[in-house]
């Protein structure tokens, strides 16, 4: 199969210098709003204790840890803003992302032990169960850094119970365990109630010497009867009991090393634990890379930071798919599948780190004045046609068939719109691709570019695909919202301004209601706001996308459940004819 | 020689950001066209002079109309 693959057609161009002259400004603009998501990150990697303070207490914190576990170059963060109940602390208190630990990609998340000592928080949660879903979509290992010391109990109420509560994430274990995935535990500090279960639910635990793990801890030990009130005496009595669990708090590494066994290691040292689970992780089950690399790995031809000259910050401006797609793959190369049919829509095979992988993606610009072939009207890329759906359908089903995972790349404004949309079955094509992408079981990325907008966000592989979708990033230009806003303002007003000019009222108050709900839509679909929400799992700097890109093609190639030979490949057979 | 630039979509003349007169440099923005609530940028094909400019701004276009003559 080397003559599908070693070379593939060439695809983009050098920047000319005529717009590298015009996109000065672009650059800095993109820059700038990376500025403030730096600004954002920081907030979250300074918050709670000093990194000092900790280290006083004879701790790391689990920045540190990170750092010392993880091999340098690999860390790829997700959800590092996630913060949807809106703690002031500006964390749900988890760090996660993925990244290579003894040489095999794992997703790792750790407590923030800055911050009331690891505890549960509101919107935590969910955050834990976006982690275990990447961990289960890609087979990959988990590791945790436990350091727990149970809810905060204040806000209890926000993530204790429910659904997809704090309770959840344990089941969830034990769903990646049945699968045959492993979860390695480094734990520290206190663990009680909420923290021992952290602490027991993992595969194999990674004891640190002054750490405990249990079902309740000292505070609830020592206060367990409620009489219906509180009075000196029981003041007095709850100091005593809590002056003797203070001492000996229950589950340390006496009762579970030494006699329930639950810790199958225990170390003096902090960074022994991490080195620990480094061991484990260099022996986890991995395929090496050669197994199903197609080519040697290549960077792309063009250098990644021309993509702030190629990706417009300005949503209504049009620019080259190919270009951006010659920035993120091995040796800007691609074979593409069905060139000219549906041209809104790229489809085609690429390599990423020498891996195969399918992209799809939204070209931009005017399409021709032919198409779409069923309108007299003009198409212009970014919107879903006909065909581009059809061929979305039968290249998904096709990457399904061939065991490639998907890459999509999504600068969408929605699908066609109007009666003769209607005819042309746009809303049945539109949910049968949701129906191709749910029956093809392969691991999918999604990138927003620049817009995620109306159905066509969920279809394009986006984040409501959650049962494939590992995960989605965004970029400095992302913005992700049902309509644009000043289309929301007119759908929202345009009935009342006919009413008010028909009765012969002064429009300006409606118009300023318009105006208000357009500036709402535009700053609730900043990438801060779309990754404090979750509706991007992480965003990345435009030179750190195809980073991205490399960790997860290494980690769906490293223990994939399912595999086709590339000498019983179809796709790239159907491409070649 | 002249060198017309045209429009490579129906739509409006949004903006118009070369004078007559003017040198302008291959692939320069000289002319953005919105239609379809997109901007479609128009780029100089080559090096050369405005010589003449035969569009207004707010002006519609139909394809392959001429908007721009370069000299080069």
């Amino acid at each position: 199969m080397r003559r599908y693959f070693e070379k593939m057609d060439d695809v983009g161009r050098e920047l000319r210098k005529g717009e590298v002259k015009r996109t000065d400004d672009n650059v800095a603009a993109l820059k700038e709003v990376e500025a403030e998501l730096d600004a954002a990150v920081e907030r979250v990697k300074t918050t709670g204790l000093s990194t000092e303070k900790i280290n006083e207490r004879g701790q790391m914190t689990v920045w540190q840890r990170l750092e010392y576990l993880v091999e340098p170059g690999t860390w790829c963060p997700l959800h590092t803003l996630y913060n949807p109940l809106d703690n002031p602390e500006d964390t749900t208190n988890v760090i996660d992302g993925i990244g290579k630990i003894g040489g095999k990609w794992a997703v790792v998340i750790g407590f923030d032990n800055k911050v009331f000592a690891g505890a549960w928080m509101p919107g935590q949660p969910e955050n834990i169960l976006r982690v275990t879903q990447v961990s289960k979509r890609l087979n990959l290992p988990l590791v945790w850094l436990v350091n727990c010391s149970g809810a905060k109990l204040p806000d209890q109420e926000k993530f204790y119970a429910n659904r997809r509560g704090a309770g959840t994430p344990f089941y969830r274990h034990a769903e990646l365990e049945q699968l045959g995935i492993p979860i390695l535990a480094g734990i520290y500090g206190t663990n009680p109630a909420g923290g021992g279960y952290q602490g027991i639910s993992p595969t194999v635990l990674f004891a640190h010497k002054n750490c405990n793990i249990a079902v309740g801890g000292a505070g609830i030990v020592s206060g367990m009867a409620p009489k219906g009130h509180f009075d000196v005496e029981t003041a007095k009595g709850l100091i005593e009991k809590a002056k003797e669990f203070r001492d000996e708090p229950p589950g340390t590494v006496k009762t579970h090393y030494d006699e329930t066994g639950f810790f199958r290691y225990v170390f003096d040292e902090e960074t022994e634990v991490l080195d620990a689970l480094k061991e484990y992780m260099a022996e986890m089950p991995a395929y090496h890379p050669r197994f199903f690399r197609v080519a040697e790995p290549k960077p792309p031809k063009y250098p990644s930071d021309d993509l702030y000259r190629v990706v417009p910050l300005e949503p209504k401006r049009v620019y080259e798919f190919e270009q951006v797609l010659a920035r993120l793959v091995d040796s800007s190369e691609h074979t593409e599948f069905r060139p000219g049919y549906g041209p809104e829509v790229y489809t085609g095979l690429c390599k990423i780190d020498g891996f195969l992988v399918g992209v799809v993606g939204n070209r931009q610009g005017y399409l021709g004045k032919d198409y779409p072939e069923y309108g007299d009207y003009p198409g212009i890329g970014g919107k879903l046609y006909r065909q581009g759906l059809i061929k979305m359908n039968e290249f998904v089903t096709l990457c399904g068939r061939d065991r490639l995972p998907i890459v999509w790349i999504q600068d969408t404004s929605g699908i066609d719109v109007g009666d003769a949309a209607e005819k042309a079955e746009l809303l049945g094509l539109g949910q049968g691709l949701i129906y191709s992408i749910q029956q093809t079981d392969v691991p999918m990325i999604c990138v927003v570019v620049r817009k995620a907008s109306a159905a066509a966000h969920y279809l394009m592989g986006g984040p409501p695909a959650n049962r494939h979708n590992a995960f989605t990033v965004g970029t400095a230009a992302s913005e992700v919202y049902v309509m644009h806003g000043e289309t929301a303002a007119v759908a929202t007003y345009v009935r009342r301004l006919i009413k008010e000019d028909a009765a012969g009222r002064p429009l300006e108050p409606v118009v300023e209601q318009m105006n208000e709900l357009a500036q709402q839509y535009h700053d609730h679909s900043r990438p801060v706001y779309c990754a404090r929400y979750g509706m991007l799992d992480e965003v990345v700097k435009m030179s750190e996308l195809r980073r991205y890109l490399v960790a997860f093609a290494g980690a769906v190639y490293q223990n994939p459940k399912s595999i086709c030979p590339q000498n019983h490949m179809v796709l790239p057979r159907l491409i070649k004819g | 020689m002249d060198q017309e630039l045209l429009a490579p979509l129906a739509g409006q003349v949004l903006a118009i950001k070369c004078a007559v007169g003017d040198t302008v440099e291959e692939d320069e923005e000289v002319v953005v066209i919105e239609a379809l609530k997109m901007e479609t940028p128009v780029f100089a094909p080559c090096d050369g002079t405005v010589k003449e400019i035969r569009v207004k701004e707010g002006a519609s276009v139909e394809e392959d109309d001429v908007l721009i003559i370069l000299s080069t």
